[in-house]
This record gives C-alpha cells, sequence and structure tokens, in this order.
C-alpha cells in the first residue's frame, strides 16, 4: 500500500477484465487511508472515555449534572425577584407592562381552553365571580403553577416559568368579574 | 479474458448462450411505474404537512400515506431497479442464464407484493414498525419471494463460467443474505387476526432490532445493491478501467462488517442502554472511509473520461449520483455524533439527510441505469438526449430545493425546540410555534419535490418512447465452459484457515474480551488488537507481489465460500448489540439501567385497543414517545423517558420524527375532553396545527370479541397479564369506555362508548403514568354499552 508516483509502473495498469470491464490496481489515497484509520483510532479512544473509563459523561449523567445546576440558579433567582403574595400578584395586576407579558402568555397557552377572552370552553369561564379551585391570587397562581391535573388543569410552571406563571396569573386576577359576552356558564363557588 | 482464461486449463468448449433480458425490461418499467407513484405520494404528503386540509381522506391522512410512500420509494421503485440491475449484470458477469420461470415468479410475485402494500396500508393494516409496516401475511411472501431471487441468483452463479467474481456480484450477495436476515428477525411477530399481529420485541429491544434493520434496509437495500450496480454500469457508460480493485477489497469488507453496528445512532440519547448508543456512534462515525470508497472507485474511473460527462446524460445522472451518495454518507456519520443527533434528531435535518441518498444516490442512479439500459435492452438510440439533460437538470435542482429547506427548517426547530429565554423559560413553550415557523419550508420541499417528479415523468415518456421506437432484444454471448475440471484447486481449508481470516478471528476475540474486563483491561486489549493488525500487515508486506493468486483472490473463485464470509461478517455486529440486550432485558447490560426494575404495569385491555388505533392511523409518524435527557425536553414534556416506561409496548413507539410533540406522559395533561376536540379538530385547541382531523374515530366501533386474543398474544410475548385479566379483557374494555363515555357526556358530548375514539383517548390518557389495572370484576358481571347516557 505504498505511495503511488507518477513514475509507478503499476499506476493505471489493467489485471482483471470481466465482460468488458477492465479493473485497475491503483494504489488507495492515503487521505482516504487518513479518514479510515483515523475514525477507527477515534472509535477507540471514544470507547476507552465513554464506557470503559467513563471521563466522558453519558447523556443521562450531563443531564442530571445541568438540572442540579438549573435548580441552584432557579432558587437564587426566586430570591432575587423576592417571594410571591396575594399583594404582590394584585400589584401586578394594575402594572400594564406585567399585564401585556401575561396576555401574551395567556393567548399562546390558555386561551385554547378558556378562550382567547377568557370566557372559557374546555376549561371553565375566568371572567365570572366563581371558581373551581379558588379565586384568590395566591389560589390562581397555585392552579397555573401547580395544575389540577385530575380535572385536566395542566401544570405550566415547569414550562413557563416562575416569571410568567406571576404575569399570566396577574393577568388572570385582572379578567376576574369582567364577565365578558358569551361566556361559558359559572362553574365551582362564588369567592369568598 | 486475460490471466483469468489462461487459469482454465481443463477441458473446455464453446458455447453460445443468450441472456434472459425479458426479465430486466419488466423490472425497469415496474420500476419507473411505481417510482412515479412513490413520488406522487411523496409529493401528496409534502402537500399535507404545509396544508392540513389535503389530508382528504381517512385512508390517505398522513400517518397512513407516509409508510405508503416510504414503502413505495423503497421496495417498489428501488426494488425493482435492483432487480433489473442485478439480472441484467450478473448474467453477463458470471456467463451464464438465470432461471427464466423463477425471474417470472420473481417478477409477478414481487408486484403482487406491492399491490397488497398498496391496499393494506391504506386501510390501516400495520405492524407500526416503520419500513416495516407490512402486516404478517405479507411479510411472509416477501420472505418467500426473496428466497426465490436467492435461488435464482445462486444458480446462476452455481452454474457461471466465470469463475473470478467481480465486485459488484460480492455486493449483490451481501445484499441477498443481508436482507433476508434482516427482514425475518425484525418481522417476527405472534398473529392476532388475519391481518393484524404484534412483534415479539418490547421496549428498548424492539427499538433496538427495529434500528438495526431499518438502518441496515438503507445499507443492504439501498446502498449496497446500488454499488454493485455503479460497478457495473459505471466503467460500461465511461468505458474506462475501474479505478482500483484492492479499493474494492477494503471497502466491501470494512462496509458489510461495519453497517450492520450502526444501527443503534437511530436511537442515540433515548433510554437505550448506552453502551450500545456508543457502538452504535463510534461505527458509523468509522463508515466515512468505506462509504467513500465506493465513491472514489466510481468516481476516478471516471478520470480520463470527464469530457464524455458533458455529453452524455447516462455519466451526468452517475456522476451526480455518487456525489451525492459521498455527500450522504459523510452526513450520516456526523448525524450520528451523539451531540448532532440531539439537534437534528427528530427533525427535517433527517428527513433531509435520507432524500438526499434516495432521490440523490438511489434515484440518480436508477435514472442512469435505465437511460443506459433501455436503448440496449431494444436495439435503439435513446430517443431525446435533450429530454434526458432536462431531467437531470430538473431533477438534481429538485433534490438540492428539497434538501436545503429540510436543512434549514431542521436545524431552525431543533434550536427552536432548545431555546429558553432570559428568564429560565422555554422561550418558544408551545410546540405549534415551532411548527409554523417552518411551514415556508415545507412550501419549498413541496416544490423540489414535485421538480424532481416532473423529471422522473420526463424519463417515463423518453424511456416507453426509446423501447417503442425499437425492439426487444436479447444480449448474447459466446462462452467457455469447463465441462471437466482438471484444475488444481486450492483446498477449502486452505482459504478458511487463511491469514485474514485467522488474524480477524483473533482481532475479533481480543476486542470481544473487552466487554468483560475493567477500564485498563479494555485499554490493554484494544492495544493488542492494534499489534496483531501491524504484525500481521508487516507480516504480508510485499507478499501479494508473488506470482501466484492472493488469498481474496482465490476465495472469489469460490462463490460458496465467499457467501459464507459474507454471512459471518454481516451477523458479527447485530449479534454482538442485539443478544445481550435480549438475554439481560433489566441489567441496562453494563450501561444505563435508570428505571430498569421499577414496577411496570400492562396497560388495560381498553388502552391496548386504543394502542390498536394509534398504531393503525400511524400516529408514530409524527410523534415520538421518547423524552431525552435535555432540560428542554424534561420542561416542556416531562419526567426524561426510562426503559420501564416502554418495557411492555409491542411493538415500540419511540417514534423518530416530531411533526408534533411528544406524547411519552402526555397521560393527565388534558382533561379527556379537550382530546375529544382534538381529534376532532386538532386547531379548536391548538390553532395552527397540521394534524388532520380524525372524525372517523367517533364513529367506528372496536371490535371487542378480539380484545382477549389481543391480552392473550400479549401474555404469550411476556407481558404479565393474569389469566384473570385475559378472561375479562372484553367486560373491563367496555367498563373503562362507559367511563370515559360518561365523562365526556358530563360535558355535554355523546360519543359511543365502543368507539375507537374512546379506545384512544384512554390510551392518550395512560401514557406516561403507570397505574395498576383495577381488580378484575367476579365473572358473569357484565357491562351494558346500551346504557342510556345521562347527561
Amino acid at each position: 500500500m505504498a505511495t503511488q508516483s507518477s513514475t509507478d509502473p503499476n499506476k493505471d495498469k489493467v489485471i482483471h477484465e470481466y465482460d468488458g470491464i477492465q479493473e485497475c490496481d491503483n494504489a488507495l489515497p492515503n487521505w482516504w487511508l487518513g479518514i479510515l484509520y483515523g475514525t477507527i483510532a477515534f472509535g477507540a479512544i471514544y470507547w476507552l472515555s465513554a464506557e470503559s473509563f467513563k471521563t466522558t459523561p453519558s447523556p443521562r449523567a450531563e443531564y442530571h449534572a445541568e438540572m442540579e445546576k438549573i435548580a441552584a440558579e432557579e432558587a437564587a433567582k426566586m430570591k432575587a425577584i423576592g417571594s410571591v403574595s396575594d399583594e404582590s400578584l394584585l400589584a401586578m395586576a394594575k402594572d400594564t407592562k406585567a399585564l401585556d407579558d401575561g396576555k401574551g402568555v395567556f393567548a399562546s397557552t390558555c386561551a385554547p381552553c378558556h378562550a382567547a377572552n377568557g370566557g372559557g370552553s374546555i376549561g371553565p369561564n375566568l371572567t365570572d365571580a366563581n371558581w373551581l379551585h379558588g379565586g384568590a391570587p395566591m389560589k390562581i397562581y397555585g392552579t397555573i403553577k401547580d395544575g389540577f391535573t385530575a380535572k385536566g388543569m395542566p401544570a405550566w410552571g415547569p414550562a413557563l416559568g416562575e416569571e410568567r406563571v406571576r404575569a399570566v396569573a396577574a393577568y388572570v386576577v385582572s379578567l376576574k368579574n369582567t364577565n365578558v359576552a358569551g361566556g361559558k356558564a359559572p362553574q365551582g363557588d362564588p369567592e369568598q | 479474458m486475460t490471466a483469468q482464461a489462461a487459469a482454465y486449463r481443463g477441458r473446455t468448449e464453446v458455447r453460445r448462450i443468450t441472456y434472459d433480458d425479458q426479465i430486466s425490461r419488466w423490472f425497469v418499467f415496474a420500476s419507473v411505474g411505481w417510482g412515479i407513484v412513490a413520488m406522487l405520494l411523496g409529493v401528496t404528503a409534502a402537500l399535507q404537512l404545509a396544508f392540513f386540509k389535503a389530508n382528504f381522506l381517512q385512508y390517505f391522512a398522513f400517518g397512513r400515506l407516509r409508510p405508503l410512500h416510504t414503502n413505495a420509494a423503497i421496495f417498489a421503485f428501488v426494488g425493482n431497479m435492483m432487480f433489473a440491475g442485478v439480472y441484467y449484470s450478473t448474467q453477463r458477469l458470471v456467463k451464464a442464464r438465470i432461471s427464466s420461470t423463477l425471474g417470472k415468479i420473481h417478477f409477478w410475485a414481487w408486484q403482487a407484493i406491492i399491490v397488497a402494500a398498496a391496499v393494506s396500508l391504506p386501510l390501516g393494516f400495520t405492524q407500526g414498525k416503520e419500513y416495516a409496516e407490512l402486516e404478517w401475511p405479507i411479510d411472509i411472501a416477501i420472505a418467500v419471494v426473496w428466497v426465490v431471487f436467492a435461488i435464482n441468483f445462486f444458480w446462476t452463479l452455481w452454474r457461471r463460467a466465470e469463475k473470478q467474481l467481480y465486485v459488484a456480484i460480492w455486493f449483490y450477495i451481501a445484499t441477498i443474505l443481508t436482507v433476508a436476515v434482516l427482514h425475518i428477525v425484525n418481522s417476527l411477530a405472534i398473529p392476532v387476526a388475519a391481518a393484524k399481529s404484534y412483534s415479539i420485541y418490547g421496549g428498548a429491544q424492539d427499538a433496538l432490532v427495529q434500528w438495526w434493520y431499518g438502518h441496515n434496509a438503507v445499507a443492504f437495500f439501498l446502498t449496497t445493491p446500488i454499488l454493485g450496480i455503479m460497478y457495473y454500469f459505471v466503467p460500461k457508460a465511461a468505458e474506462r478501467p475501474v479505478y482500483s480493485y484492492r479499493l474494492s477489497i477494503i471497502h466491501f469488507w470494512a462496509l458489510v462488517f461495519m453497517y450492520i453496528w450502526a444501527g443503534p445512532h437511530h436511537l442515540l440519547n433515548t433510554a437505550l442502554p448506552d453502551w450500545v448508543q456508543t457502538l452504535g456512534m463510534i461505527f458509523s462515525v468509522s463508515l466515512i472511509a468505506p462509504s467513500w470508497g465506493g465513491m472514489l472507485n466510481g468516481l476516478f474511473t471516471l478520470r480520463g473520461a470527464w469530457d464524455k460527462v458533458r455529453k452524455d446524460p447516462v455519466l451526468k445522472f452517475f456522476v451526480a449520483g455518487i456525489t451525492f451518495y459521498g455527500m450522504s454518507t459523510f452526513e450520516g456519520p456526523m448525524l450520528s455524533i451523539k451531540s448532532v443527533s440531539a439537534l437534528a434528531h427528530y427533525t427535517d435535518w433527517i428527513i433531509g439527510h435520507v432524500h438526499a441518498g434516495a432521490l440523490g444516490w438511489n434515484g440518480l442512479m436508477a435514472a442512469g441505469m435505465f437511460y443506459w439500459m433501455i436503448p440496449r435492452l431494444f436495439g435503439t438510440e435513446l430517443y431525446s438526449k435533450r429530454a434526458a439533460e432536462w431531467h437531470f437538470w430538473i431533477g438534481t435542482i429538485g433534490i438540492l430545493v428539497y434538501v436545503v429547506s429540510m436543512w434549514v427548517s431542521g436545524i431552525q426547530q431543533g434550536l427552536m425546540w432548545r431555546a429558553f429565554d432570559g428568564k429560565g423559560a422555554l422561550a418558544y413553550p408551545n410546540f405549534v410555534e415551532t411548527l409554523n415557523a417552518i411551514k415556508p419550508m415545507y412550501w419549498a420541499r413541496f416544490a423540489g419535490g414535485t421538480m424532481y417528479l416532473v423529471g422522473m415523468c420526463l424519463m417515463a415518456w423518453n424511456l416507453v418512447k426509446t423501447a417503442l421506437s425499437g425492439k426487444a432484444v436479447d444480449g448474447e454471448a459466446e462462452v467457455v465452459v469447463e465441462i471437466e475440471e482438471t484444475e488444481e484447486k486450492v483446498p477449502a481449508r486452505k482459504l478458511i484457515f487463511g491469514q485474514p481470516v485467522v488474524v480477524s478471528f483473533i482481532v475479533l476475540v481480543v476486542l470481544g474480551a473487552i466487554a468483560f474486563t475493567s477500564a485498563i483491561g479494555a485499554g490493554a486489549f484494544m492495544i493488542l488488537a492494534f499489534c496483531i493488525v501491524f504484525i500481521a500487515v508487516f507480516l504480508s508486506w510485499g507478499r501479494g507481489q508473488a506470482d501466484k493468486p492472493g488469498w481474496h483472490a482465490l476465495l472469489e473463485g469460490r462463490a460458496l465460500l465467499f457467501t459464507a464470509f459474507t454471512l459471518i461478517a454481516v451477523l458479527i455486529g447485530g449479534a454482538a448489540e442485539i443478544i445481550p440486550v435480549l438475554v439481560l432485558p433489566n441489567s441496562g447490560a453494563g450501561g444505563n439501567a435508570e428505571g430498569a426494575n421499577a414496577a411496570v404495569h400492562p396497560y388495560r385491555p381498553l388502552e391496548l385497543e386504543g394502542r390498536d388505533v394509534y398504531l393503525k392511523e400511524g400516529c408514530y409518524n409524527c410523534h415520538s414517545q421518547m423524552i431525552r435527557p435535555f432540560r428542554h425536553e424534561s420542561v416542556r414534556y416531562g419526567d426524561v423517558s426510562t426503559l420501564a416506561d416502554s418495557k411492555f409496548d409491542h411493538p415500540f413507539q419511540w417514534g423518530s420524527k416530531r411533526t408534533g410533540p411528544d406524547l411519552a406522559r402526555l397521560g393527565g395533561k388534558y382533561p379527556n375532553l379537550w382530546h375529544y376536540q382534538h381529534m376532532l379538530d386538532p386547531r379548536t385547541v391548538s390553532p395552527g396545527s397540521n394534524m388532520p382531523n380524525y372524525p372517523h374515530l367517533a364513529s367506528k366501533s372496536v371490535d371487542f370479541s378480539l380484545t382477549e386474543t389481543k391480552v392473550r398474544a400479549m401474555r404469550t410475548v411476556g407481558v404479565p397479564y393474569t389469566p384473570q385479566q385475559v378472561q375479562s379483557a372484553a367486560t373491563d374494555a367496555k367498563a373503562q369506555a362507559q367511563s370515559i363515555a360518561e365523562d365526556l357526556a358530563a360535558s355535554g358530548i355523546k360519543v359511543p362508548a365502543d368507539s375507537e375514539l374512546v379506545a384512544l383517548i384512554s390510551y392518550l390518557q395512560r401514557l406516561g403514568k403507570n397505574v395498576p389495572p383495577p381488580v378484575p370484576p367476579a365473572k358473569g358481571t357484565t357491562v351494558s354499552l346500551n346504557a342510556p347516557v345521562q347527561n
């Protein structure tokens, strides 16, 4: 498999013929051999690293490490943005910037079940005075974040993140008692 | 016949033989006809993704049409093309005529299978495994026809007048053997009705077997036979010698040995044990050179003939086809790297990749071969060179439009799925946002596919015109036939224990020992294997220069032995990966065993029925059930999937593409009412969705008389149902259906409790929920399905 120079007597020499098809036996290009040996060497090293010595973490190990890091960051962030309370949500419900954020999330995430105006379809009407899981701001916040999956309300906390959950909770608080036209019949109990 | 002819020192006589070319004429036109059908289906499927209203009939909704498209493209278009090329070239390369009777049986039975597929897939008869959807009676027919093909091929080899086997024949041998093994092993199933069966494998085991099959269907149905065809038709068309015999040897053996290991690259970052994933990745990466060996031998054969490429459309198709092969076989290994797969898997990037191969490599090679063959098979000239040139340019530009739009779409959607905003939440929490972002690319793909189809139609017209302008002629040749074997043969023992075999065996044993040692031992065994190879190469250096034929040249004269070695080479990889996973299902076999030993409850009978509806509608074509260990996936879909989650899934439904979201943990996420509305019209709850409507599920009834048989079949394949659960299957299914119907009725929705829709909802609500089944009711209790539903 030596490199063939242009003076190689075997270059382009026909050694076989089948049904008129001639066959030469030219040398293998070195760059091709380089790829062949290189990728096999890569395979051997990668195997040793990933499976034998475990110096390359598995996808699952990487995942667990990332989730731990994120959990720590989340905890730090929660500290920074302060805790959530009925008061903070009511304050956000009066803040146009927060309401705009909440309205955007509502349109993409909540509207399919609660209708674009909050009047309800699959899910209950959010613009009346009745609530299935409580109408206090923190109750609404909890329902959005953790869901009532047995009743069909998904837990949106993981997908939306803390800030969006608060914004959309504040937006829902702002819908309360607006009684939009054509809304679904009341479900649940009137808010105490 | 220079050096070889001299070797035949036995008593010989010259005979005149006529080749059976009728078979090739038939297969060419069958391939062209089915190719147009396959591509028309593909264009329709592309339209459906861009424009959901194109899902006009339940029989041709995307979930049923897509398997029809893939099966037609692979088995009808490429299958018929391969048979045409194999029969034409094999007869000429080995100087023997095939059996025309077996050829006719092969041809008509294969067309009958295609028709059976074209009828059964739209009707929803499916095994739910990609590219292996056809139900068990058709599977048996495929196996039988394949055996007919094999007998015809090997019997022709047996009677060959040319003793040495040319490289094209090696590739045909590998194709015939491996496709048979793959098809039979992957299709093993327990029948429950005339057109319904369950895979004997479940969960991760089924995933591994399926992608061992699926990947190697690409390797041994779409690649190796076409390489063989390349080795015959490219030098014929270019009238230039093949570049390198030794490159043929090395890339052939490397390709058939390594390809088999690569299947798990379809399952990277899933719940499949890590070690199998790693094997799949490293062998895939190592496949670049063996694949490119074929490309080099094809392209370098054109050295000194490049001026002909400008004038000859046949060579244009071959050059472009081989170039697409080189591109796809570089892209494939790159996509098989775990971190690249993390982005690309489940996206359109993969769709682009396979179409670069299917349209670029298979389609263009087929066209080149047809344009070369048909004038010769009809003793005339190609009717219109200009039309062939047009076909080339329309087709090639069509492929580029297709592939580039899928790259853009796949990478864009992959990046959108994983994007987090500054607030630590998903930037695009709504899946449908990521779908709507790539809609323009879906229209571009539709345009590219349409261009390719137009080119195909142009070719069909051109080939028919050519055929009509001539008349069928069969090739003839004078061959030297040995009537008495007086040549001294090297004993088989010398070949079986030849140096390459002994060295390969020792190296494989040494490398296999890695599985049983520590990390240090693994490193030591690898170094030892390297040293053995090095010493062997050193010892044989220069020995091949001697006058007598080398080991491989001798092997080429022994068809049976060659076939046996090929079979061993292809069996090793599959066996090394599949057997440990089948034998040690719960250990994770040295890899990730997360959740492997959790207590798993089987589906309730109605959920099983609902699962069959899911299979029948082909939901797996757009929805995965495998949440990978990435933050964006667990945040979007729920906890990362484990081996246990799908343990009792016969067949597994991990999926390979997310046109819609993952469903592994869908259960309980939405109320029954949401599912009801979503199935009737997905856009009512998910505006912008491109999912078809499924109103027919509400009116179609589940046949509960089969439920018990189905549950019993599941028990046979190892799902731990108790005999009581088997007996009360139908009763329990009806009771569960009733409770869902009542829940829907409470929201004012009237839907028959025995409808497929209710069964499907029960299944969807169960996904990701490992709930124990209720205690079976006492014998004799029945639940009336006709009880009035209360509103």
